[in-house]
């Protein structure tokens, strides 16, 4: 099992009032609130933390890439993942993503990536999104393309990485003359490939296909998990493989602390701030994002996510989050990570409004009395 | 009186085509609302011409919405239509984004337009008078309402934008919502060359706004008739974004008593 340490860099400082004021945390969500000199310690502090997790013995440190939102401050993962080469030796370093359709032309990822694979020495992992709902209204990039510039985008990165240039690209929505970038990615044939989903069926037959690696999209309840890597390891058996396990990924925020009630009280708070607050307006769907089948499924999954969740009972119920001592929670991992059957970890814990205090003593914790224990069964697993 | 849905085949696009009436074509160009059935606006029209009401590529059963990315590929999707029709000369009424298509076709073709009527039109880009961001209000039949209708609150408006959509309801306009996103999300519902290319309209023209119109504001209604030399203004009071809807009678009125003027 590898464990990584996931990060959103959300903005803390949220009037408490907000929810009752704005009615999204997206595209709308006045720039006003952001507080540029609050910010500079808070993107200083959350880089630390990222780095903090390489000392803690994390296999891989998690960045994203969101636009014009209270939720994750991080609009240029990349620039966060330079900054991680300079301040890591040994995690991977997982973009997850890059969202392919806002770049033009996204030759521009091949070119980052590669730069960032060779100097971190090969430790990139290149997670390829399409992007959220609410990034097409800030971007004012067409949704009914969405899908169709993901694929093309995806196309033209491998094949810059892969064939010698120069050679000519043209597809319906890129079209380059030449494609021959510098520098090339040092990990052959290129940087491992992760691409998130939430149960589409085609999405998954796209990396099932291709043997790249899927990440269930986190704050749904455990059954929306369970239901999809079982159709992941379907469609891997419908192309003529069992799927590995490390072809999968649950992203979890998890919270240690020293006793279960002192978890809860610590955490709570910020679960409520993340849920309320910062998930208002992430699931606005821009028309022709998705086929009709897939908004059908969203909306039948809206009961099951996060951000419709009520009580503490509901979000325990639901898995939505795992919350304890060290003991609850390596019991919680070790059953649900065996039931779902999953390679990687996606640990996360500060998503809300925790502090960076809480959040290194969690993280502390889970390293020192839970990491531990879930490598040795896995390894037992595995034997 | 007789009107039917027909399925033609539009140089390869599956279309679905409303006819009923009597008399010389006319043309219905519909918004992204998709006024795709046979309505009272329609019937009313129908007295004086053969109304011909084409649901554009990819709204209610027509097809072909991938062979669309922008304005100009509805264009030749009309132009088709004159083909197959036999069609010479026309009388277009478009509404909304059907505006924005006549109009993309007139300053194309002028000597196949008749009439030309612009009912609350897109098309045009006017500096302090965006057109509202319906998609922004998808989730929100509320906000929608609004926008749209003069009284949101009316018998009218809930019954066509009800608080809990029917699922048929929701089908008509997630394609339709997607079919006008194509060509019309960015730049939003414009086409940021048509302005200065509407002096080539050469048929006698209404333009028709209803007055509290939220949705494209009456600045587009001015900026059209600047446009058109041998333009008329006519403004409903009392009227928002779909005059045909919600001011019926006085739509067809003025629409019949301008194409037989």
């Amino acid at each position: 099992m590898k464990v990584f340490f996931f990060h959103l860099m959300p903005w803390p400082y949220l009037p408490d009032d907000f929810e009752k004021r704005y009615n999204s945390a997206w595209i709308w969500c006045p720039n006003s609130l952001y507080d540029p000199v609050k910010g500079r310690d808070l993107y200083n502090s959350y880089i630390d933390t990222l780095a903090y997790a390489e000392e803690l013995g994390f296999d891989g440190v998690c960045v994203n890439e969101h636009h014009q939102n209270a939720y994750g401050l991080m609009p240029s993962p990349n620039l966060i993942a330079a900054m991680l080469t300079q301040r890591t030796r040994r995690v991977k370093i997982a973009i997850i993503g890059n969202a392919l359709p806002l770049y033009n032309p996204p030759i521009r990822i091949a070119e980052e990536w590669a730069m960032l694979d060779v100097i971190s020495g090969g430790r990139i992992i290149a997670g390829m999104v399409i992007g959220g709902g609410p990034e097409y209204y800030s971007y004012g990039v067409n949704p009914t393309y969405a899908r169709e510039q993901f694929r093309e985008a995806h196309d033209l990165i491998i094949q810059a990485w892969t064939r010698e240039g120069p050679f000519s690209f043209n597809g319906k929505h890129y079209r380059l003359r030449y494609v021959n970038p510098w520098p090339r990615p040092l990990q052959k044939p290129h940087p491992p490939i992760w691409i998130p989903g939430v149960g589409s069926l085609e999405t998954m037959d796209f990396v099932a296909q291709r043997r790249y690696a899927y990440m269930g999209i986190p704050y749904f309840h455990i059954d929306v998990f369970k239901r999809t890597f079982d159709l992941f390891r379907e469609a891997c058996e419908k192309c003529g493989y069992s799927a590995d396990p490390e072809q999968m990924g649950w992203a979890i925020p998890i919270y240690v602390a020293e006793t279960d009630a002192k978890a809860r009280e610590e955490f709570e708070p910020s679960l409520w701030y993340f849920a309320r607050k910062l998930l208002k307006g992430i699931d606005i769907t821009p028309p022709g994002y998705t086929s009709l089948k897939s908004a059908a499924a969203i909306l039948q999954n809206r009961g099951k996510f996060m951000a419709s969740q009520e009580t503490w009972d509901d979000i325990e119920k639901g898995v939505y989050a795992i919350v304890g001592s060290p003991a609850t929670v390596r019991d919680m991992i070790d059953h649900y990570s065996k039931e779902l059957g999953i390679g990687n970890l996606l640990t996360g814990c500060q998503m809300g409004s925790v502090s960076h205090e809480l959040a290194r003593k969690s993280m502390q914790l889970f390293a020192s009395e839970v990491m531990p224990y879930i490598r040795s069964q896995a390894e037992e697993t595995r034997e | 009186m007789i009107n039917e849905t027909r399925m033609i085949d539009v140089a390869g696009k599956r279309t679905q085509v409303l006819v009923g009436g009597e008399g010389p074509p006319l043309l219905y160009l519909h918004s992204a609302g998709s006024e795709t059935f046979w309505l009272p606006f329609h019937q009313g029209l129908a007295q004086h011409f053969t109304v011909y009401a084409p649901a554009h590529p990819g709204f209610a059963e027509s097809e072909g919405l991938e062979e669309i990315d922008t304005i100009e590929d509805l264009v030749f999707h009309y132009w088709d239509l004159f083909d197959l029709m036999g069609w010479e000369k026309v009388n277009i009424v478009g509404a909304s984004l059907g505006g924005w298509i006549a109009a993309e076709f007139a300053v194309r073709y002028p000597e196949k337009v008749d009439r030309l009527v612009l009912v609350g039109s897109a098309g045009l880009w006017v500096d302090d008078a965006p057109i509202a961001d319906l998609f922004a209000s998808l989730l929100s039949p509320e906000r929608l309402r609004s926008m749209i209708f003069h009284d949101p609150n009316s018998f009218l408006a809930q019954l066509l934008l009800p608080a809990q959509p029917s699922p048929e309801q929701m089908l008509l306009s997630f394609k339709a919502m997607q079919a006008a996103a194509r060509v019309g999300w960015n730049p939003f519902m414009h086409n940021p060359k048509l302005r200065r290319r509407l002096y080539r309209i050469k048929s006698p023209t209404l333009i028709l706004w209803g007055e509290s119109d939220k949705l494209i504001p009456l600045a587009h209604a001015h900026a059209y008739h600047e446009g058109i030399k041998n333009s008329q203004m006519v403004i409903l009071k009392q009227c928002g974004h779909l005059p045909m809807f919600e001011k019926t009678e006085e739509f067809v009125k003025a629409v019949v008593g301008f194409l037989r003027s």
